[in-house]
Parts: structure tokens; sequence; C-alpha cells
């Protein structure tokens, strides 16, 4: 009975705003429905439907199933992209009965007028789970948390996730996402052997040299003088399980934790620390070291305990555990304070450890993670490359994305910048000149002249993972474009794409614009080619490393290009200039990408208010980073945990 | 006419391993390690059964033989088999009619071992359709060896979502899968294979086996605790976690009952590998090495090995007449330069696998080889590259199954025929009495005398 009263508690509270939004909307939402019924559906009949109907769908895009939903206004992230493919006039697409200007002009005020619900302030739950897959998880850390979970503990980094087969990646597209990161016998092998080789390493009989790099993390949880009692060991074990579970430890906890200790410390021959280290050993291979675990209170939406939003926030910008600060916060249940929430993001982002963001989250949406496996050239056509200049082309996309959210800088800096980082290696690549200013690692910030370098886009890292062996593929890297910065989708090519017309030997860059114009001409190739193409061409003077060239196999490189929008250009600069026309689009891909990255789960149509809501804000405030991640952190499904009920 | 020597690929892979990658397993080849395999099944050799993937498709003008039965030419593509051709099926008009719909690889390659619909999600409700052939034999061979199965690869997963089709690209990386939502890490390092067969739970003394016992019981009371306090949802792949924990305990429990000495590298004369070779070729060739070794030693009786993801865009310009990686090839668009870079980026792949079944045949065991007692399926999950069908694909069977298959031949199958019916025709032969897998309709005919 008990549970019963709890589960209709929370069912009112969820169901409250959700009625009175739906009374306010009624009426809008009726108006909304009878254009619909009146004027857009037999527009939609009429010009769409030959293509975008039944399991056949064209781009996997089924309007006719849109359409017969229920609810249409409910359908909010199709109708999102019906608007951006017609306003991008890449809808209809060239070959098909186009859309009259009245009748643009009608579908979009149409699209333009869908009434608003808010959403934001919801999540999905198995009230509304027909909108909804994906869900955060208390999941595993990924290799990065890993690694700096552990450095954290031990104040050393010991690679220790480097035997550990590498993770994948679901949701939005990131390795945090709880679905898609398993844990399997071979990865429990290696946390069992990295927790010996880290503890053996660091909790040593011995006091290690006073310039050991172990030896701050031994006078942490060691010490000189440090005497194995019972006492002393489980008063050091509750420390060391403290930091690493990122909570306090209960007594029962505890006593298992110490009766480890003294019976490993009771073997025949033990040294002095074996059960101090035996424990250790246990508390980083335990459930609670290696995931996120997110505990059920009543059930239903929760907000998250103020330990465990301290540790999402930890976690999410620098890939580690949460900080005193964080943690005494926690403990004063100030974490709820929005103010004292976007004070600590500021702070976090400026401390070096946001590193670890840009890192994960950077290398991720740009498509560059596992790079070095993505670089593709041919080293024998390419003898430049080596490991170093990979690392390097990796190394500077991290420090492009990490500098514009440690500066708080204008998230448009992502595609043009005035100043970029460089190494001396890479200047010398570029062919740009050095920074004057290093620092010990070699790395240093150099003005630009021109265009051609600064955002992620000129970086020799995309540009050659965009790449083939021996050749640019325009291609791709439209596609690229397209998809991570401006968050379009192309369709795989239909089967049986008749092949291009023949190249003649010595004319490869010549014919291969003539061969994919050609191929254009083809109206089932031109409606997605159109979109990515000329974006691609836009960059054909870098070559498959990224380095500037004026001709390619002795032709000059033509790098215009037209959009089907109409918007067309000549070179990278002028590239970059239409790509900050479409800021809006780019914003927003950004946000969601971010947000995805930050819940580890696919978004769903609540998520993409809190998108939109954000993009608005940073529309309206310079598109400062900072504000981004705030709005992140501050978002209701930052916050809050969905956990069913049992049945 | 240059490409038509007998069978190259086998002494130019053998001089290969040989020299460098870490790996040297001293010519002659030895027996199988004594003891463990034999004592096994009453002095039978036990069956093993592999299974290899190679990405992409293959042109299929240059694999089908033209005539069927035994009295057929190698085509192009699988030339390389002239040496071991009498251990070796052909199997051809083998489909995968749940794959015609879905995308062109991710939808094809995760149930290449499944036959099942693979879901369209970039994580949510993730299946391949169902456990994998491997791993039902796997289970049903479950603590009669050190490892219940090996799964290999020389590519990393490839990180993020295709978010034009709609798939996590987890997909492409995986075909062994413990359940339709549980994919098998692949081990990627030779070395850590080694340190599989050689090393942890199995080098461990009495000692060493206590405390690790003692550690994983604790952790495992933990694991426990932490899943009362998780919400339901939370808990299915939580579990990941405790029976992982259950299976390195086992691993624990085996080496301690185990009464005949672990394997010993030199007396097999084997030494560890250095870790993964730059070139893939020699990294191929390594792990190959370890497949071997870990059937020699009766470490484990299945094994699955992907050359690569799909879609691998794998540099094959150290091959002559190559310019280019493999997925840009298989997009052939039916261009004869490209086709022909193509075809020799798939003969390279047979010349492997016929480099494979050469080793395990020089390998005595018993009164036969270890070859005898395997089965070795390798294929594709498409068959054309540029048209990505997945019907009449690419399949090598090879091995004497212990006695229940007969090479020499070309099998060729009309209709819609499942390679689930090869699946299970397998699966049979390793001993499972089932009479239906995936999409099976009957197990295979006539791949040799014992059908049961």
């Amino acid at each position: 009975m008990q549970r019963g009263r709890i589960l209709v508690g929370v069912l009112l509270v969820a169901a409250g705003p959700m009625a009175a939004a739906a009374d306010e909307d009624a009426a809008e939402i009726a108006r909304w429905q009878e254009t619909f019924a009146a004027k857009v559906r037999p527009l939609f009949e009429a010009k769409c439907l030959a293509c975008h109907a039944g399991p056949e769908s064209e781009g996997d895009f089924d309007l006719a199933a849109v359409m017969a939903a229920e609810q249409p206004a409910e359908q909010g992230m199709a109708w999102d992209r019906v608007a951006a493919r017609v306003r991008l006039n890449e809808m209809p697409p060239p070959g098909s009965p186009g859309l009259s200007d009245p009748e643009k002009g009608l579908l979009h005020r149409w699209l333009d007028g869908r009434p608003g619900r808010n959403l934001c302030e919801q999540l999905a739950s198995d009230e509304t789970k027909s909108w909804y897959r994906g869900q955060v998880m208390s999941r595993r850390l990924t290799h990065a948390e890993y690694e700096g979970m552990i450095a954290a503990i031990v104040g050393v980094d010991l690679d220790p996730a480097r035997n550990l087969p590498p993770d994948g990646a679901g949701g939005e597209g990131f390795d945090t996402t709880g679905d898609t990161l398993f844990l399997s016998p071979i990865h429990l092998e290696r946390y069992l052997a990295a927790a010996d080789e880290v503890v053996e390493t660091v909790l040593t009989d011995e006091m290690p040299p006073a310039d050991a790099p172990e030896r701050a993390g031994w006078e942490r949880w060691v010490g000189v003088g440090f005497e194995p009692t019972a006492a002393n060991v489980r008063d050091r074990l509750a420390s060391f399980a403290t930091a690493a579970w990122r909570r306090r430890v209960t007594d029962e906890e505890l006593d298992r934790l110490a009766a480890l200790a003294e019976a490993t410390a009771a073997l025949p021959e033990a040294r002095p620390l074996d059960g101090l280290r035996q424990a250790c050993k246990a508390v980083l291979v335990s459930p609670n070291f290696l995931y996120l675990v997110e505990t059920v209170q009543a059930g239903g939406v929760e907000p998250l305990a103020p330990r465990q939003l301290a540790t999402r926030l930890a976690v999410f910008l620098w890939a580690s555990l949460p900080d005193d600060e964080l943690l005494r916060l926690a403990d004063e249940g100030r974490l709820t304070d929005d103010d004292v929430l976007r004070e600590q993001v500021r702070r976090m982002l400026r401390d070096p450890r946001s590193r670890s963001l840009a890192e994960a989250f950077g290398l991720q949406w740009l498509e560059l993670g596992g790079f070095a496996q993505r670089v593709a050239a041919d080293r024998s056509l390419f003898p430049e490359v080596d490991d170093p200049l990979v690392s390097d082309f990796r190394e500077e996309t991290i420090r492009v994305v990490h500098r514009v959210f440690a500066t708080d800088a204008s998230l448009l800096e992502l595609i043009a910048a005035d100043e970029t980082p460089l190494n001396a290696r890479l200047a010398v690549h570029y062919g740009l000149s050095e920074p004057e200013q290093v620092g010990a690692d070699g790395w240093g910030v150099v003005p630009l002249a021109d265009g051609r370098r600064g955002g992620v886009l000129t970086t020799a890292a995309v540009l050659a993972t965009t790449s083939y062996p021996r050749r640019t593929s325009p291609v791709l890297r439209g596609q690229w474009v397209l998809g991570q910065l401006l968050g379009g989708r192309v369709p795989p090519p239909p089967p049986g794409v008749p092949p291009l017309p023949e190249p003649h030997e010595g004319e490869e860059s010549q014919t291969l614009r003539q061969r994919l114009e050609a191929h254009r001409s083809n109206p089932s190739c031109a409606t997605c080619h159109d979109r990515m193409d000329p974006l691609g061409f836009g960059l054909e003077n870098y070559d498959p490393l990224g380095r500037w060239r004026t001709t390619d196999a002795g032709q000059p490189i033509d790098a215009s290009g037209t959009l089907p929008s109409g918007a067309s250009f000549a070179g990278p600069e002028e590239l970059k200039a239409r790509l900050l026309d479409r800021r809006d689009e780019f914003i927003r891909h950004v946000s969601r990408k971010l947000l995805g990255f930050a819940l580890g789960r696919q978004l769903d149509e609540f998520d993409q208010c809190v998108v939109k809501r954000t993009a608005e804000r940073l529309a309206a405030a310079d598109y400062r980073s900072g504000l981004l991640v705030e709005e992140i952190v501050l978002s209701h499904p930052f916050r809050h945990r969905y956990h069913k009920m049992e049945d | 006419m240059r490409f038509r020597s007998p069978a190259p690929g086998i002494e130019l892979s053998r001089r290969r391993f040989l020299r460098g990658t870490g790996v040297a397993l001293a010519l002659p080849f030895m027996a199988s390690w004594p003891g463990r395999a034999a004592a096994a099944i009453g002095g039978a050799a036990p069956r093993r059964s592999a299974f290899l993937y190679f990405p992409n498709g293959a042109a299929m003008k240059d694999w089908v033989p033209e005539a069927t039965g035994s009295d057929f030419a190698l085509p192009y593509s699988l030339e390389p088999l002239a040496a071991v051709r009498d251990q070796v099926l052909v199997i051809s008009g083998l489909d995968k009619p749940n794959s015609r719909q879905g995308d062109g690889h991710y939808a094809k390659t995760a149930n290449f071992l499944t036959g099942m619909p693979v879901a369209k999600t970039t994580g949510a409700e993730l299946s391949s359709g169902g456990v994998s052939v491997d791993q039902l034999i796997a289970r049903s061979l479950a603590g009669q060896t050190p490892l219940p199965s090996l799964e290999l690869s020389t590519e990393p997963i490839v990180s993020g979502v295709d978010s034009n089709v709609g798939f996590t690209r987890i997909y492409g990386g995986h075909i062994s899968w413990e359940s339709a939502s549980r994919p098998l890490t692949r081990e990627l390092d030779p070395r850590m294979v080694w340190e599989r067969l050689f090393g942890g739970s199995v080098s461990l003394d009495a000692r060493g086996r206590q405390l690790r016992g003692n550690l994983l019981d604790h952790v495992l009371a933990d694991a426990r605790d932490v899943r009362r306090k998780l919400s339901r949802d939370d808990r299915p792949k939580f579990d990941e976690f405790l029976d992982s924990v259950r299976a390195v305990e086992q691993r624990l429990d085996h080496a301690a009952q185990e009464d005949r000495p672990p394997p010993d590298p030199a007396a097999l004369g084997v030494t560890p590998p250095a870790g993964i070779p730059r070139e893939p070729r020699d990294h191929v060739a390594l792990m190959l090495d370890m497949l071997v070794l870990a059937f020699r030693t009766d470490s484990t009786r299945v094994a699955s090995f992907m050359f690569a993801n799909d879609v691998s865009g794998r540099n094959f310009s150290f091959l002559d007449g190559v310019k280019g990686g493999h997925h840009e090839m298989s997009h052939h668009e039916g261009k004869p330069e490209k086709l022909e870079q193509y075809r020799r980026i798939t003969r390279w792949h047979v010349e492997q696998f016929a480099g494979l079944v050469a080793r395990l045949a020089a390998i005595p065991e018993g009164d036969g080889t270890l070859l005898d007692s395997t089965m070795l399926l390798c294929g594709s999950s498409m068959s054309d590259g540029n048209s990505h069908s997945p019907d009449n694909l690419p399949i090598l069977v090879a091995g004497g199954g212990g006695g229940t298959l007969i090479g020499g031949r070309h099998l060729a199958f009309e209709g819609d025929r499942p390679l689930c019916d090869l699946h299970l025709a397998l699966a049979r032969r390793m001993g499972l009495a089932i009479d239906s897998f995936g999409d099976s309709t009957a197990p295979l005919p006539d791949l040799g005398p014992d059908e049961a």
C-alpha cells in the first residue's frame, strides 16, 4: 500500500503542470490543427508524399506517418526537420514539383506558429514513453573518466586505461552513453590488473624518493610513520573509499573493507601494508568506483542527490572526481542554488582540468574519436607523416576547442578566429610563423593575418580525416561540414548508383569537380550532393594533410561553390563567412551535441526544448561558451533523474 | 598471368610471421599441448570452431567458381586456396534475408552470426537480433576450457554514431554477441591475448589465487549492494558487471582445479608478442597466430576474428596494384580499375585465411592434425560491396570438423537459403542438440557425412 501511495503522488506532480499547459495551449493547438487540415495537409500531399510516404520513403523520412499522428503538434522534431530543409531551399529537390512563393509563405507561417509547450522542465518517463528511447543510467566510467579519477586519487597519471579495449559510442555520438558502455570479463581482468599496478606503485612499504611522481600519493595515503594497526588501516580506508566513491562510506562497507585488509595482513609472509593495499584494490575494482551510481529514492522523476549532482558536474567538465569545493557545496545543500551552480561552472571551466571537456567532447563532436586510426594518409605517398605529427594534429584541435571554453570566448570562434594555438612543428607544416611565446610543452598562440586558419574547420585534423589515403574528398569534407557543424543529415546513397564518367589520366583534380557535377545532374543524387559537395569544394585549397595549396596535379584549384539556398563563396574564408551566416544552425547543433554528451543518452523532445532555449539565450549573449555550459548544467534534465518504478 | 602462381600466400605469410612480428613460432611446428585437449574427451580430439569475418563484401565474379562439385577451377580471389583446397568448401548462394532492410553496413554485420534483424538505434534498445552462433556454442562448452571463447580483431571500435542512418557504429565492430544487447569485447593486442592464454589467473600460484578470490568475493558483495539501490531500468545493464565477476571467478576456479601443468610457451617453441605491429598485415598474421595458439593449447574451442570493422577504410596500398582504402575500393561503381583493386584486396583476405588453414594443418594432434578437429567459417556480411546486397554471400568453410566435413568442393545453393542453415549445421557438429537457429530452415546439407 505504501508504494501505491507514493506512485499516485508522483503521478499527480507529473501531471499537474502538463494539465495546466494543455489548458492554455488547447485553443492555440486547435487553431494550428485547423490550418493544418485545411491548407497544409493538401500542400504536403501534392508536393511531398510522392517520395515521403511509407517504409520506402526517400531519406528515410516518412512524412505521411508524421501527418497521420494523432497529435501532429507533438511531432516537433519532425516539423523542425521539415522547416529546416524547406527554408534552405533543399526541399522539394530540383526535378520535382516545387513550392510557389505563396505556398512557401504559408508553410513557414504554419511551421513557425506551432504552439509552444513548456517541455523544458520535464523528463521523459513511462507516461511519455512514446517520445522516448534513451535514458540516463548508472553507467560505468569511460576510459577518460577512469584515468582522470585514478589520477585525482593517487596524484599521478599511470595511464591505467592503456590496456582497456577502446570504448564505442552511442546516443548523440559520445562514449558517455550508458547504453553503449559495455563491461565484459576482459574489462574486469584489466581493471584488476590496473588496480594492482596503481596500488603497488603508490602505496609502497618503502617511502618513494622525494622527486618520484608517486611521492605525493604515497604521502596522502601512507605517510611517514604510518603504523598499519587495524584502527589506522580502517581510518585510511575510510578516506580512500570516500574519495574514490564520491560519497560517504557506510559502517557496514567499512567493516567489510577492514575485514578484507585484516585477512590479507594475516597471511604468512605478508608485507606490512599488504592488508591496506588489498582493500584499496577492492575499492578501485568496486562498482562503487567504476560506475556512476545514481540511486533511486522513491522512484519517478527525482532531483539528483547533492553529491551525485556534484559528480555529474565533475565528470562532465573534468572527467574526474568532484573536488573539495564541490563536495563542500553539495554537503551544505547549496548546489541547488542557480547562482552557485553558475559560479561553479565558470570556476571549473577556468580550471586546467577542463581540457578534458575539449578532449572528450571536442574530439567526438568533430568525429575525431580514435584519432590516429582516422588519419588514412598513405605514408608512402606522404613520407612526412609520422606519429608525432599526427598527435600534433590531434592536440591542436583539442587546444582550439579548449581555448574557447576556458576563456569564455564566443562559440563562433570555433568557426573563425583571429588567433590559433600552434607548436613549432605545426607552424612549419602550415607555413605559418612560429609562436613567439611558448609554454614548457612547446605550444603557444599565433595571431592570424587571414581566415585560412583559425577555428576547427581548417585544422589538419579535420582536413586529413576527411580525405582518402591518397587524395582529398570534397564529398567527405562537405558531408563533414554539413553533419558536424550544421547538424544536417545525409542519407546514404541509394543502391545501384550509376558510375561517374571516367576520368582521364592526369586530369584527376579538374575532372573530379566535373564528374561530381555530372553526377549531380541526376536528380536523385543532386538532392544530397547539392547540399554537401559545394561545401567540400570550398576546402579544396587544403591538401590531404591540411596544407595550403593553389594547384592540384598541375591544375589551379577552383574553391568556389553555390548552395541550393543561393549562398555562394569562393575559397575557405568566404565559406566560413557563409557558415557564420548560418550560425543559428551551428549553435543549435553544438548545444544539442554538448547536452547529449553531458546526459550520456539520445536526446528527446523535452531536450529539444532545452536546446532551443539555450540557443536563444546564447544569441542574446554573444554566444559565450560559458553560458552554453551553464544552461546545460542548470537544465532540468541535467539535475534530475527518472527512475522506473517497480512493477 | 602474373597473378596465377599457385598459392603464393602460404609461403609469404609463413615467412612474415617469422620475421620480427614479435612471435617466433619455431619451425617445424610442434604438436598441440599434450594433456589438455586429448584428455578432454577420452582421447579423441575435441572439436573447435572459429568464425572469421572480413568487411565490405567481395567482388563476386572473381569469387564464385563456375562449376560445382569437386571439379571446379578456383576463381581469381580464391586462388590462394590452391594448396589447401581439399580442406575447403566453397559455399555459394547463402542469403541473409533479415539484412535486406536497414542500412548498407551496420544492419548486416552485427547479425553475421545471429541472422536476425538488427535494431535501428544509436544505443537505446540495442539489438543484434539474438545470441550469435559462436556464443551459443561457447555456452554449451562452458567449463571445459579455461576461456569460454576468444574474440579477436585488429581495428578498434569506431567511435561515434552514424547519424545519417541512425545506427551506432558499435554494430559495425561486433559479430559475437552474448545476447542480443550484449556484444563481446574484442581483443586487439596480441600481447594481451598472450596474457589471457599464459598469464593472469593461469600463472597465479595458490596464494595469488586466494588473494584474487578474496578480492572478487568482496567486489561481488559490493555489486549486489549497489544493484539493490538501483532502479529497475538500470539493472539489466549493471548485470554485466556481476556476470563479468562470475566469469573471472570461474576462470580462477578452473585454474585451481587444473591438475595438469599450465601450457608452457617454451615447450611449444613460442615467445610472447611485443604488442600491436605497425603494419596491418603483420597484425592480422599475429592475431591468427594467437588463434592457432589458443586452439593448440586447448585454452578455448570457440573463437571469432574480424579482419577489420565494417566500412573499414584500411589503406591497402601495401598490396601490389592497390592504391587506396578498402571501403573506397568496394564502391567500385563498376569501374575496371577499382574492381581490379577491390578483387586484389578480397584475394588478400582469402590468402590470410588459407595461411590459417595451412598452419592448423601443420600441427599434429593425435593421429591427425589440429585442422582435422576444427571447423572454420570465413566470409563477409554482404556480397558485392558496391550494391551492399546481403544475398549470395561469399562463404568458405574449412577443416575436418572431427570427420564431419568433406572439403574440396563447391556447393551452390539455390533460392532463399539462409546463412543460418550453415550456422545450424556447424553448431550441431559442435555437439549442440538444436533443430533451429536464427532464421534457419534446416541444417545445411551435403557438408559431410555427419549431420548430427
